[in-house]
């Protein structure tokens, strides 16, 4: 099994021989690069062409972080899971509105239901939440009479924001209190774990996008303009739930994460150096975490039933099976 | 609504390949991914093993892989006048799909002019086996090709469907990813 690589150190991140060596303070760290699937930079790192023609020879993805842990942007050496048939098909799909839409719901209808299972999760563990349940049941049987995708979108966000007022009622940390959501700056600490792992979520997708024939610039619900990745925004919809909110409600109620491991600026809270390597850790740990698929017939880890949904999709564009999004089986 | 410029767009050229010959005996559904140019999964663990072992055996046959349309040859020797063509697989498991893609290459050198001869090998098994093209083996591939052009033109892919070989099939993900309750 190949893994990731996360740099949170600073340093010179350079290609010695056939193999990746982070050459920082405390002396050289090498990586064998068969065992990497892609990096994670958050450090300050330096890097030259050549450590980039090497990682594109070796497919690997490197994504990039600034030091508040924001998404900056992706180095994607070029494809290399080429399929003018699937490329075809995914456009097609996205210009047909018809189809365009049927998919966007789709995604929405998956990551409601996601939603409520977490809701329910909680609820049969004795927290209060049978109001913001009921919303979300609503929520989700409004979706089919939606007509456009702005639409859906408003309805996602509306049927999110009842399901945040269960964050509070679920951790009961008044260091944790969730109050609205705010993103750039996140404006409090639960807000600033929010952004991070989502942010870590939406590369985790993109990675996997890049081992199938698929074009993470056309997404559906969320808008295409073909210079930015969209599709793993879509898929990442399906999974919020499932990985990010799952990680911040363990950290934080098992107290973790503490209210040191963040830092105040410019109005903002930020995870600091040691936040953040307990989230990744978490995080990583959540990723490798197995459950049973039923198709499969074995065991899978989440970061493989994120490409197994991506296959799904490649079968939708193919008009193969219609996409049914994954769901939590608690 | 399927347009017409995307339909002529996305008919697939007519090229047969001795992998498809050797998935025809095995899987139509996997025929017709690879012919739209939909691999699976290339990090699979026994592709890479196949991979490996393609380039770690008979490290004593000097001319080796050698690629010309359609085909991919693992070995090509001189012995004297001969000219030997081996494939190297990793089981013989598959041996008659394996012999077929063999007499497909075979085929193919004999129609640009090359007479060769044959050799399935598995290193594992310490084993090889002759494969002449012969009348009788040549009607059998001409049989096999048709039907590999027939599932290519298709529209669509053939059903999936459980068969022995799916457990070591890099598609197999691919495949079985939906959940069978939905």
């Amino acid at each position: 099994m190949r893994k990731r690589l996360y740099v949170v150190s600073s340093g010179r991140l350079r290609r010695r021989q056939n193999t990746l060596v982070l050459v920082g303070e405390q002396g050289n760290r090498y990586f064998p690069i068969e065992q990497i699937e892609e990096i994670h930079v958050f450090g300050e790192v330096d890097l030259n062409k050549r450590l980039l023609e090497f990682l594109t020879r070796q497919h690997i993805l490197l994504h990039f972080y600034n030091y508040r842990g924001y998404y900056v942007g992706t180095y994607y050496p070029r494809e290399h899971y080429n399929s003018g048939y699937m490329i075809l098909r995914q456009a097609e799909h996205y210009m047909d509105e018809a189809k365009r839409l049927d998919l966007a719901r789709r995604f929405v209808k998956g990551a409601l239901f996601n939603l409520y299972k977490v809701v329910r999760y909680y609820r049969n563990r004795g927290k209060p939440l049978e109001d913001i349940e009921l919303s979300l049941v609503q929520h989700r049987s409004r979706l089919d009479d939606i007509r456009d995708i702005a639409a859906l979108m408003q309805a996602e966000g509306q049927a999110r924001n009842a399901y945040y007022a269960a964050f509070d009622k679920i951790l009961e940390k008044p260091d944790f209190a969730f109050e609205q959501r705010s993103r750039r700056p996140p404006r409090n600490r639960i807000n600033a774990l929010i952004s991070f792992g989502n942010s870590l979520l939406y590369t985790a997708v993109l990675s996997e996008i890049y081992r199938t024939h698929l074009d993470p610039r056309i997404g559906f619900l969320h808008a295409t303009n073909f210079r930015r990745f969209t599709l793993n925004l879509d898929v990442a919809e399906v999974f919020k739930p499932a990985l990010v909110d799952r990680v911040i409600f363990t950290l934080v109620s098992k107290d973790q994460i503490k209210a040191s491991d963040f830092n105040e600026e410019l109005n903002g809270l930020y995870l600091n150096d040691r936040g953040r390597r307990v989230f990744l850790e978490a995080w990583e740990k959540r990723l490798k975490s197995t459950f049973y698929h039923r198709g499969l017939k074995r065991n899978i880890t989440y970061r493989r039933a994120i490409r197994l949904e991506l296959y799904k999709l490649e079968k939708h564009f193919m008009d193969e099976k219609a996409y049914i999004p994954f769901r939590l089986r608690w | 609504m399927r347009d017409a410029l995307v339909c002529s767009v996305l008919r697939m050229p007519d090229r047969i390949t001795g992998t498809l010959v050797w998935y025809a005996m095995i899987c139509e559904r996997e025929v017709w991914l690879m012919a739209h140019e939909l691999e699976p999964d290339r990090d699979d663990a026994r592709l890479e093993w196949g991979r490996f072992l393609g380039q770690m055996s008979y490290p004593r046959s000097r001319k080796r892989e050698i690629n010309l349309p359609g085909m991919k040859l693992d070995i090509v020797e001189r012995h004297g006048a001969r000219i030997v063509v081996g494939e190297i697989k990793s089981s013989s498991r598959f041996v008659e799909a394996t012999r077929m893609q063999m007499l497909f290459y075979l085929w193919r050198l004999r129609e640009s002019g090359v007479e060769a001869e044959g050799e399935l090998r598995f290193p594992q098994e310490r084993r090889r086996m002759r494969i002449v093209l012969d009348a009788s083996a040549e009607a059998d591939l001409l049989r096999v090709i048709e039907r590999v052009r027939a599932i290519m033109q298709q529209p669509f892919p053939p059903p999936a469907k459980r068969i022995t070989y799916c457990r070591s099939c890099a598609y197999r993900e691919f495949c079985w990813s939906d959940d069978p309750e939905e």
